[in-house]
């Protein structure tokens, strides 16, 4: 028996108020001719208890990033959450409202994500957040498109884009599924044998739209060649910067040597990888794109009786609205993980977000010098200072050693060659806040084991 | 005032971690001297004491379907059933990495299938992907693969996708954004799906139709079927909006309606909870002929092989399997809102073959609400200074209906959005306002299952209490909420969009 129904039991009195005698009347109007006649082809009901149960028990065969030495990261982060964002978070009145369309009901959720705007706009150097995207992808995506639409009139290169060669695949596909359909061509901004952006060829972008390129890149290179991009490319093309966001507590904003839109995974900050999702993009933004943003945004105001209120503001640009003209499809988006991601960050301060960042750094320092002790392996850019990731060429197959490492109890990594041709020796190895050196000695011993075996 | 940054960073302010595991110098001596950050970001500086009651003032100040009746159209604001909250709080699913390998996540990829084959069947589809993680981003993935179907086809020249002017503002927006033009046709007087206006938009450009059934003024579109062979004739496809999906689980589903293509939203029919705007999650179902455009990757299982790791005991191996060369790649980068699924799939298995008495409450309660607001008591009806109008002229509504207000507006000025602001003031959540945009002064009003018969007998008094009240009253409404009537235009003119006392500027 179902128990979510309080009606249950009590139809014929509603049904003889209407003057029904079956719940069948209710669907007379379903044409006969596509009336589903049985019952659906599914199990019964099940209790609380029950589903409970089952949860439990499929979910526990999962084996978790905590359950051994993990160094998969590859844009999530296997962080450490604060108790109270999510017990604070999923409080009834934030988890099962909906868009503040009714300001004078909805002040907490307005106030959070104006918060919200305030503490990205700090973070990342620029004066205009949104209230979240999908994910670190969709923003990027949205963020080409966004800035098409105000450079595209006045470029010198009119539709064209470019993207850094090493953009990971899985983003690369939902930016061409992004830009498709408003005719924007895709082209690629090198990068250099030492995995750094090739600052010469950069100038072959110059006039256009936008360039998209990720600091630290998807190798976890941090790359100081990025500040003088905004010179070579021009204030009529957009800057847009992928950002790790723990990162920015020790890594200069990218709003301060030029970005003229950041984006990246808000993840990090409020929730565990949670299989994929649900995440949160991080979307921010100079005034001049302040209008073809895509998303919700809070403002300040007054109510009737002069008191502070925040409310929705320049819904204009949203499809509700403005339906085929709208800066973007977004409807629902990631509000409740954005609100989790706020208290995080109010929770950590300033001094915290740097104490993070710099615990992330001395992770994967100590990583990078113990696995490059082992003979046989290097940095694949032995040049480069990383944050999070890096990638190791190995004597053999990366799948080969991630398969070794996954007998020994260790998630050793990422195989770089399921994203490109030609790197399936190539490890990309991701560390966090919480790699111990037993995790990393677990890693360190596992790989020396399989070098000892592919290397006699 | 709570004011986030107003705390004064004592000493305990923050929260305590753990040291770096090498020192501190060497940390940040990994950082290239060019990209050293010398100011850290003006966040605020606030112990956990403080911030635990500055959120929980923040939530004392909002309205969600915990504090009280959440009438709101085409968004199914429905009970949330805490389990699933639990549930989602497992390392099963809170530390998931989507890239791990097939054998670690057996049970999160059993889930996945479970739902993909619960969907199809419920909808009457061929194939689903989990991966769209809203209803928007459906309705662009569906498109997408729409498009693609007919580029294989030759037939890429199709350049337009029609679409009711009833239908969701996402429909449009999520057609132009794969690059269509819109061709928008009017309803019919009875607010339903004009056959001959369609007949005159369909042709050799039509690439699809979208259309949500039942439609946003809460009707049946009893004429879908000849509406399919029509678009269909003219070589274009049929996309349904499932928004309204809630209203016919097991009466009949988009398939035998005759559809290609569909989205749902686990958000509004399977209780992902809403908060505040999100997460979603928007799952898409195609028939056979678009499946080898869906995202990848999907779901699958075969046979558990003998020298097939332990699987999670049904006999299945279940892996990630990619839809291969064809497909359109992806709109989310990994595979989804898995939390959301995961709260889905829980919901789901509360209900299981009875998602039917769901639907059944659904149209119950909001045909129920309608009649008890049409319908006033004689003394009550002698008190109300002019009744709504119906949207939409019909004998039966499905699970949300509309109201129009334009009779009160022309007698003494009171609006929808008035009568809507009053309605805060009585503890309820307004209706969706001022759309579907063909009907003025629109109410739509979408009570869901999960509201006993006493709240809607409680609502529709309260609501006849206030088109009886005196009009000044009403439309300075509202007079009890935390703050009063809001200044939009204010908000739009000066742009204060981060808090002003930190500015990225001023060292």
């Amino acid at each position: 028996m179902v128990d979510q129904l309080p009606n249950l039991g009590r139809e014929r009195e509603m049904l003889e108020a209407m003057g029904m005698s079956s719940m069948e009347d209710l669907f007379a109007n379903i044409p006969q001719e596509i009336c589903r006649l049985d019952p659906l082809p599914l199990p019964p009901p099940q209790s609380e208890e029950e589903i409970w149960a089952d949860a439990q028990r499929l979910l526990g065969t999962n084996v978790t990033l905590d359950d051994r030495p993990s160094f998969l990261s590859a844009g999530l982060a296997r962080n450490f959450v604060p108790s109270m964002v999510g017990m604070l978070a999923t409080r009834g009145e934030f988890l099962t409202s909906y868009t503040p369309y009714q300001p004078e009901v909805s002040q907490g959720m307005l106030q959070a994500m104006w918060e919200f705007q305030t503490m990205i706009s700090e973070l990342v150097g620029l004066p205009v957040a949104n209230v979240s995207m999908y994910d670190a992808s969709t923003a990027a995506a949205e963020a080409i498109t966004c800035a098409v639409r105000v450079n595209n009139k006045k470029a010198e290169q009119r539709d064209v884009v470019y993207v850094s060669q090493f953009v990971p695949p899985h983003r690369l596909s939902v930016i061409r599924n992004y830009t498709h359909g408003a005719g924007i061509e895709l082209r690629v901004l090198e990068h250099g044998w030492d995995g750094h952006i090739d600052l010469e060829s950069a100038a072959s972008a110059a006039g256009c739209c936008a360039v998209y390129v990720e600091q630290p890149s998807s190798f976890g290179i941090l790359d100081a060649g990025l500040t003088e991009l905004k010179a070579i490319v021009g204030g009529q093309t957009a800057l847009i910067v992928g950002v790790d966001v723990v990162s920015l507590g020790i890594v200069e904003p990218p709003g301060n040597w030029g970005a003229d839109i950041v984006v990246g995974e808000g993840q990090p900050f409020g929730i565990g990888p949670t299989g994929g999702g649900p995440i949160y993009g991080v979307f921010a933004c100079s005034e001049r794109y302040l209008r073809q943003m895509p998303g919700r945004i809070v403002g300040q105001s007054w109510d009737t009786d002069g008191k502070l209120a925040f409310t929705l503001t320049l819904s204009t640009r949203e499809q509700h609205i403005r339906r085929h003209k709208a800066t973007s499809n977004i409807c629902s988006n990631e509000t409740l993980i954005a609100l989790m991601g706020a208290i995080h960050m109010a929770l950590l301060g300033p001094e915290g977000l740097e104490r993070l960042a710099l615990r992330v750094a001395a992770s994967t320092e100590a990583t990078k010098l113990a696995l490059t002790a082992i003979d046989g392996i290097e940095l694949a850019d032995p040049e480069a200072r990383n944050f999070r990731e890096f990638a190791l060429l190995l004597p053999g197959q990366a799948a080969d050693a991630l398969k070794h490492l996954d007998e020994a109890g260790v998630l050793g990594g990422f195989d770089l060659g399921l994203w490109w041709d030609g790197m399936s020796k190539c490890l990309l190895v991701g560390t966090d806040e919480r790699t111990s050196q037993d995790d990393i000695d677990a890693l360190a011993n596992g790989l020396a084991s399989w070098v000892g075996e592919v290397q006699p | 005032m709570s004011d986030l940054f107003s705390f004064n960073g004592a000493e305990g302010a923050g929260w305590s971690q753990p040291e770096p595991i090498l020192e501190e110098g060497v940390a940040r001596s990994t950082v290239p001297r060019a990209l050293v950050r010398d100011r850290l970001p003006g966040w605020p500086r606030a112990s956990e004491p403080e911030l635990v009651r500055h959120y929980t003032w923040l939530s004392n100040r909002n309205f969600g379907i915990d504090t009280g009746f959440y009438p709101l159209g085409s968004c199914t604001m429905k009970h949330n059933p805490r389990l699933n909250e639990r549930i989602v709080q497992l390392p099963g699913i809170d530390r998931i990495h989507p890239l791990q390998p097939d054998h670690q996540i057996q049970g999160l990829l059993t889930i996945f299938y479970e739902m993909q084959e619960m969907l199809a069947t419920c909808a009457g589809m061929d194939a689903v992907t989990l991966q769209p993680v809203a209803g928007a981003q459906g309705e662009f993935a569906a498109i997408r693969c729409i498009q693609e179907f007919h580029r294989a086809n030759g037939e890429g020249h199709r350049d337009k996708v029609i679409v009711p002017d009833s239908a969701h503002g996402t429909n449009p927006a999520s057609a132009s954004m794969c690059g269509y033009d819109v061709i928008e046709i009017p309803s019919a007087d009875d607010g339903r799906l004009d056959l001959d206006a369609l007949r005159a938009a369909v042709g050799q450009d039509t690439a699809a139709m979208m259309i949500t059934n039942p439609s946003t003024l809460g009707l049946f579109e009893i004429e879908i079927s000849e509406a399919t062979r029509i678009v269909h004739d003219s070589g274009g496809q049929m996309y349904y909006d499932g928004a309204n999906f809630n209203a016919i689980i097991g009466k009949t589903d988009p398939g035998r309606m005759g559809f290609d293509a569909v989205h749902y939203n686990l958000h509004k029919t399977f209780s992902q909870p809403h908060g505040g705007g999100g997460p979603g999650s928007g799952p898409i179902g195609v028939k056979d002929h678009l499946a080898r455009f869906l995202p990848s990757p999907i779901a699958s299982r075969r046979a558990r092989a003998d020298d097939d790791p332990e699987g999670v005991g049904d006999g299945y191996w279940y892996y990630w399997r990619d839809v291969g060369e064809s497909s359109i790649g992806k709109v989310q980068q990994w595979h989804g809102n898995a939390g959301a699924v995961v709260r889905a799939w829980a919901f789901y298995r509360r209900y299981g073959r009875d998602l039917e008495r769901m639907s059944e409450h659904a149209v119950l309660n909001s045909n129920y609400l309608r009649h008890v607001i049409m319908n006033p008591d004689p003394k009550t009806a002698k008190a109300i200074h002019a009744m709504p109008a119906e949207g939409a002229p019909a004998d039966l509504v499905m699970h949300e209906f509309t109201l129009s207000l334009s009779p009160l507006k022309e007698l003494n000025g009171v609006t929808g959005r008035d009568v809507a602001k009053r309605l805060l003031d009585y503890g309820y959540m307004a209706p969706t306002l001022y759309f579907p945009q063909i009907v003025p002064e629109c109410l739509m009003v979408e009570p869901t299952e999960t509201e006993s018969k006493e709240v809607l007998d409680r609502f529709a008094a309260d609501f006849h209490a206030i088109l009886s009240e005196d009009p000044e009253t009403v439309t300075t409404a509202p007079h009890t909420t935390t703050v009063k009537r809001v200044d939009e235009v204010w908000a739009a003119r000066n742009l204060v969009l981060r808090h002003p006392g930190h500015s990225p500027d001023s060292d």
